[in-house]
């Protein structure tokens, strides 16, 4: 996984949470701290900061609701090398 | 809250003008949909259009008008509309959620026979007078859906005004998200001279729109959807202490439409069946769920062929317009269950919405744990529903479900 793409996403986050934390696997939009229209803030923020186009295929809420998820569609769609969560 | 069909291309109408409009750039074909929807509020003057697409896309617009239009106003027209509302969306796949193992053929011509037997009569621009088994048919879907809502949760029914206020439109959001649709309610302004005015004016001419001059109220509306009113009832208040509160109201609501065909499958005047969740989050969502997969069964077990899908409400020229639409789409705030009307096509005769916490927000809603509330409905536009029944079984009893028939 690319640890850049990780504290870029929680940096645009950040001024959201009204000083709450927020982890890895939390659901940003269940925990009320944005509404719904942030999504598409959300979706301009990741193509504009890493630089890569979304497509129809990516526009799967699960792939935009926690911090997790938004860094393995970035490492997905840039190509990343991903390390394996389960080594053998 | 439901919402109307794109727009049908019908294709070009006899006597009229064509004018064609160039986009300033390419749209994708999978936002057609969006452009086709908006092009007939853009201006009155056109009556009809045709997209033409090729290989970039979208690339303009043949639309049709009884006088020859200015076709640079137009072109600004139609591309600023596209500029706000279409270009800025993402393009976001297509989804069925539910598809009914029933594959029917639906014969054309079902309005035209409903229409000769008397059952349907139209009385206006998107107004129809219904009859009998039609009657029937609507009680009956009416009486399916509240008891599939009683076994699911504990309700409260009401009965609303026909009028809602223009405040509670405007505080719903709906006033800058769907201005497209509103209808106001005026009358005279009370006031011996006018009704005088009004007398000498009008004593030997046709009424016409100078008589606007003589009203001062907008402060009422027709309402487009019944929720409104229940959010507006429960407006200032705490819910959610015994468990999420259900409410539900069968009544007319109203949407302008610039377009037509002469059919039950677009009215200006129809009735709704709304049922509104207020709760916590999990609450409202595990409810519009439910609600699904009820409604989905008795749509199989009568036979009916159709799908359920994502989609959005046609909001229309606001600053996020295409976010709304986006996050809609994305987030599967929205789903409509489609039925076949015809050998090409469906309606939408009934959406499963979640609000978020907006209208908790909006209208002061707080749930007893704290915060505003979160809130879901469901909405069955209850003539599109038996018509799209009467397209799938016809009009001969015989050949109804049995449970219908009864």
């Amino acid at each position: 996984m690319n640890d850049a793409v990780r504290p870029r996403v929680h940096d645009f986050l950040k001024p959201k949470l009204g000083g709450h934390s927020l982890s890895e696997n939390d659901d940003i939009f269940a925990l009320g701290y944005v509404n719904s229209l942030f999504a598409m803030q959300l979706a301009r923020f990741i193509q504009r900061e890493f630089d890569l186009e979304l497509t129809p295929g990516d526009m799967n809420f699960d792939n935009f609701r926690t911090v997790d998820a938004i860094v393995r569609l970035v490492d997905a769609k840039t190509g990343a090398r991903t390390t394996p969560e389960v080594c053998p | 809250m439901t919402r109307p069909e794109p727009m049908k291309v019908a294709g070009p109408p006899s006597g009229v003008v064509a004018t064609g409009i160039k986009l300033s750039l390419p749209i994708p074909l999978s936002l057609a949909d969006e452009i086709g929807r908006r092009i007939l509020f853009l201006s009155s003057d056109i009556v009809d259009f045709e997209l033409v697409t090729d290989t970039a896309g979208v690339t303009g617009v043949t639309v049709y008008s009884a006088e020859p239009l200015d076709e640079s106003a137009v072109t600004r027209k139609i591309n600023t509309a596209l500029d706000i509302d279409v270009r800025p969306q993402f393009a976001t796949p297509a989804r069925v959620v539910w598809r009914s193992p029933v594959s029917r053929e639906v014969a054309e011509g079902t309005y035209e026979e409903l229409a000769r037997a008397g059952v349907v009569v139209q009385t206006g621009e998107g107004q129809i007078a219904l009859g009998e088994p039609l009657l029937e048919l609507f009680h009956y879907f009416d009486r399916a859906l509240v008891d599939l809502l009683k076994s699911s949760v504990e309700i409260l029914q009401y009965q609303y005004p026909t009028l809602i206020s223009t405040e509670t439109l405007q505080t719903a959001g709906y006033t800058s998200a769907f201005p497209h649709h509103l209808f106001f309610i005026t009358r005279l302004h009370n006031d011996i001279d006018v009704y005088r005015d009004i007398q000498n004016t009008y004593a030997d001419t046709p009424l016409d729109e100078r008589l606007l001059r003589f009203c001062r109220n907008v402060d009422y509306c027709l309402p487009p959807t019944m929720c409104y009113h229940t959010f507006s009832q429960y407006r200032g208040t705490t819910v959610g202490a015994d468990g999420p509160q259900a409410v539900t109201a069968l009544g007319k609501a109203f949407r302008f439409e610039a377009g037509y065909a002469t059919t039950m499958e677009r009215l200006w005047d129809f009735t709704i069946r709304e049922m509104v969740f207020m709760g916590t989050r999990t609450e409202v969502l595990a409810l519009r769920e439910l609600m699904m997969t009820k409604v989905f069964d008795f749509l199989r077990e009568l036979g009916l062929s159709g799908h359920c899908e994502v989609s959005n409400d046609p909001f229309f020229g606001g600053a996020d317009t295409s976010d709304r639409i986006f996050s809609q789409r994305m987030m599967e705030l929205k789903y409509e269950v489609r039925l076949p009307v015809g050998s090409d096509r469906t309606v939408a005769v009934g959406s499963f919405n979640f609000h978020t916490d907006l209208f908790g927000r909006s209208f002061g809603i707080e749930h007893s744990d704290g915060g505003p509330v979160s809130s879901a409905c469901v909405g069955f536009g209850m003539e599109r529903l038996v018509y799209a029944f009467l397209c799938q079984f016809g009009l001969d009893k015989t050949n109804w479900p049995p449970g219908v028939r009864s």
